[in-house]
């Protein structure tokens, strides 16, 4: 056999036996996108291709791709790797990576033919595209940083309150700062590989204040070293928002109540006023001195109620903020105890704390809880008065469980049956006959709305009563800002 | 006809000066005293005695003038005592629900805090049909148009308020 004859049946071997074989679908197309050939596995995957044109074949349509990349290899000749959907004989789409390439038959440069081997490459592309769907699509800003803080990706909503921000250090796109934030939760990540979450106000790209809440985790999981982390950030500017309307809600409803309260408390006095002139009226008539001085005795009380009235007064409507400073709220409570402890002792009863361990500080009116607790435990004294048991005593309790500071006052004194439970803060209501305002107990409510916190009671008649005090850190938090600012 | 020397009334309210006010006025106007500090202390004067009528707080301590209600319409001869109620909580949510309570099924028939002594026994005579001076009539009758008007203004909606409003100015062309 010739020389050249043995290449020939070599060419033939190899187009049959491995151009055949290819364990991918491979077809060559000519300029005028017809198939002129291809592999079993072409045919098997598309169905008949002989006499057809590639976008018949790989598309099931009658015209050319809008946007056809094989064209352009008879411009360039240069190799490309393309993505593609294609549909098979049975009308089914599947995702295939398009390997094509220039055929020559010359070497003057010009591209006779291109062949294309394609493989299918469906769930990858699927996966990929629904991470990426995923990815910018989540309603919450995701980005991803690396070691340096600069930011290596970021999702669409991000990009959309924050503009283009990659290869950006995140300080500078999040808070346009030089340097790194305070309470950095991506840097506690990259030190011990955890979850960590805060809050804070961002600025966007228009200059607005975004308020958000951002939980970090490490993107590479297995390994010893963080290299990068993601940051996942809800933009909570409208909850937080709505949040301190509420707070500014709550106190004005407070004001709301305090003046109800102070109508009812002057219609009384003023029954006494009336009692007292007409007493002393009847006993001019009369001539009846006793009356006269029974008149002008109720004259004298209720004209001190109304001195008392208006100084509690004012002491209430005092100051619409509190004044906060950062205390440890055991040392308020210790304060209490040691002013009121022999007070109490005398009566019989025994004054006590019990304080949480470790207590961290917080920002509150020291005067105003000094109020409070006043309040509280003269009420828990008069109660184990009334109560006439012996062993009586009061506890002032603090914890700090789950963001939520609580001063409670027990005792386990008389108690209060469900009407007067229901009351008590109502109005100027006092079981105290002439001796109280019924302020005490209204103040103490104010004093803690205005913390952003609520009064709790629980009281049992006959068991004793328990006032809680409830402050959650995070509206402390709020507050210390907003009066910071002022 | 009947006098008032030989009615009982039991006052009853917490509070002293209200209290000793109250029985001043009743005594001076004729009539038998009795009082009591709250609803227990009442439901014990009601059983030593039955009074011919009770003027009634409502917010006390301890037993509170509805509880004590309450308690007397248990009873048939109670029941069919007259109640006159003595509130400053006529408009205030502490009393609205308890004062709904009594003049819906029974006693009907409210003063509000502060009282003038005139028009307090005005309406208890008006209540016991006792003989009375056209003044004290003028006095009672006023007093029930007054309560009439009250229920009907806490009763409506804003815009029956707006047709009382525009009746009212239609009728009194000086406004």
């Amino acid at each position: 056999m010739s020389a050249a004859k043995t290449s020939r049946a070599l060419k033939e071997l190899l187009f049959d036996q491995f151009f055949q074989q290819l364990p991918f679908n491979v077809a060559i197309i000519d300029r005028d996108y017809n198939i002129v050939q291809a592999n079993n596995s072409f045919r098997e995957y598309f169905g008949e291709w002989e006499g057809k044109k590639c976008y018949a074949v790989y598309k099931k349509q009658d015209h050319p791709c809008s946007r056809c990349q094989s064209l352009q290899i008879f411009e360039d000749g240069k190799t490309r790797v393309i993505d593609s959907v294609v549909v098979d004989k049975n009308g089914q789409w599947s995702h295939h990576v398009v390997q094509s390439a220039p055929l020559m038959l010359s070497d003057k440069g010009h591209v006779d033919y291109i062949i294309e081997i394609s493989s299918i490459v469906t769930d990858t592309a699927q996966w990929q595209q629904e991470f990426n769907i995923l990815f910018d699509r989540v309603p919450c800003y995701v980005t991803v940083i690396n070691e340096d803080f600069r930011i290596v990706r970021a999702n669409e909503a991000f990009r959309e309150s924050f503009g283009d921000v990659l290869g950006k250090y995140c300080y500078e796109v999040y808070k346009r700062r030089k340097s790194k934030c305070p309470r950095c939760p991506a840097a506690k990540t990259f030190k011990d590989g955890k979850m960590h979450h805060s809050e804070h106000t961002g600025i966007g790209k228009a200059g607005q204040n975004i308020e958000y809440a951002v939980t970090t985790s490490p993107l590479d999981r297995g390994r010893d070293k963080v290299a990068h982390v993601i940051e996942i950030s809800n933009d909570v500017t409208r909850l937080k928002k709505l949040e301190k309307e509420v707070l500014e809600a709550e106190r004005l409803a407070a004001v709301g109540q305090t003046v109800a309260g102070l109508a009812h408390s002057i219609k009384n006095i003023l029954m006494g006023l009336e009692g007292g002139k007409y007493m002393i009226g009847l006993g001019l008539k009369k001539d009846d001195r006793s009356l006269i001085d029974r008149g002008s005795e109720m004259l004298d009380r209720n004209f001190d109620k109304t001195t008392t009235l208006v100084k509690d007064f004012l002491s209430f409507s005092k100051g619409r903020l509190p004044k906060l400073r950062m205390v440890n709220p055991n040392d308020l409570v210790m304060e209490i105890v040691d002013l009121y402890k022999d007070i109490a002792a005398k009566s019989g009863i025994e004054l006590k704390a019990d304080l949480k361990p470790n207590m961290a500080r917080a920002p509150l009116d020291p005067d105003a809880i000094h109020t409070c607790l006043t309040n509280l435990v003269s009420n828990a004294i008069d109660a184990c008065l009334m109560g006439e048991q012996k062993g009586s005593e009061v506890v002032i309790a603090t914890r700090d469980e789950k963001g939520i500071l609580t001063i409670q006052v027990t005792d386990n004194g008389t108690g209060m049956d469900y009407e007067i439970k229901k009351k008590i803060f109502t109005t100027f209501f006092t079981t105290k006959g002439g001796e109280g305002t019924g302020l005490g107990l209204l103040t103490t409510r104010k004093l803690v709305q205005e913390h952003g916190g609520k009064i709790i009671v629980e009281s049992k008649k006959g068991e004793g009563s328990r006032f809680i005090m409830e402050f959650p850190r995070k509206r402390l938090g709020m507050l210390h800002e907003e009066t910071e600012e002022e | 006809m009947a006098k008032p020397e030989d009615k009982t009334i039991l006052i009853v309210d917490d509070e002293d000066d209200v209290r000793s006010y109250l029985e001043v006025a009743l005594l001076e106007a004729g009539f038998k005293v009795r009082t009591a500090r709250d609803g227990f202390e009442a439901l014990e004067a009601v059983k030593e005695q039955i009074p011919d009528l009770i003027s009634l707080d409502l917010v006390m301590p301890r037993k509170s003038g509805v509880k004590f209600y309450r308690d007397l319409i248990t009873d048939k001869a109670w029941a069919k005592i007259p109640i006159i109620i003595v509130t400053g909580h006529a408009r205030d949510d502490l009393g609205k629900a308890d004062l709904k309570e009594l003049t819906m099924s029974g006693p009907g028939i409210y003063i509000e805090k502060p009282v003038k002594p005139e028009r307090y026994v005005a309406a208890i005579k008006e209540i016991l049909g006792l003989d009375s001076t056209k003044e004290e009539q003028n006095m009672a009758n006023q007093l029930k148009l007054q309560n009439e008007l009250k229920d009907m203004i806490d009763g409506a909606d804003p815009d029956m308020l707006k047709k009382i409003k525009a009746a009212l100015n239609s009728k009194n062309p000086r406004s």
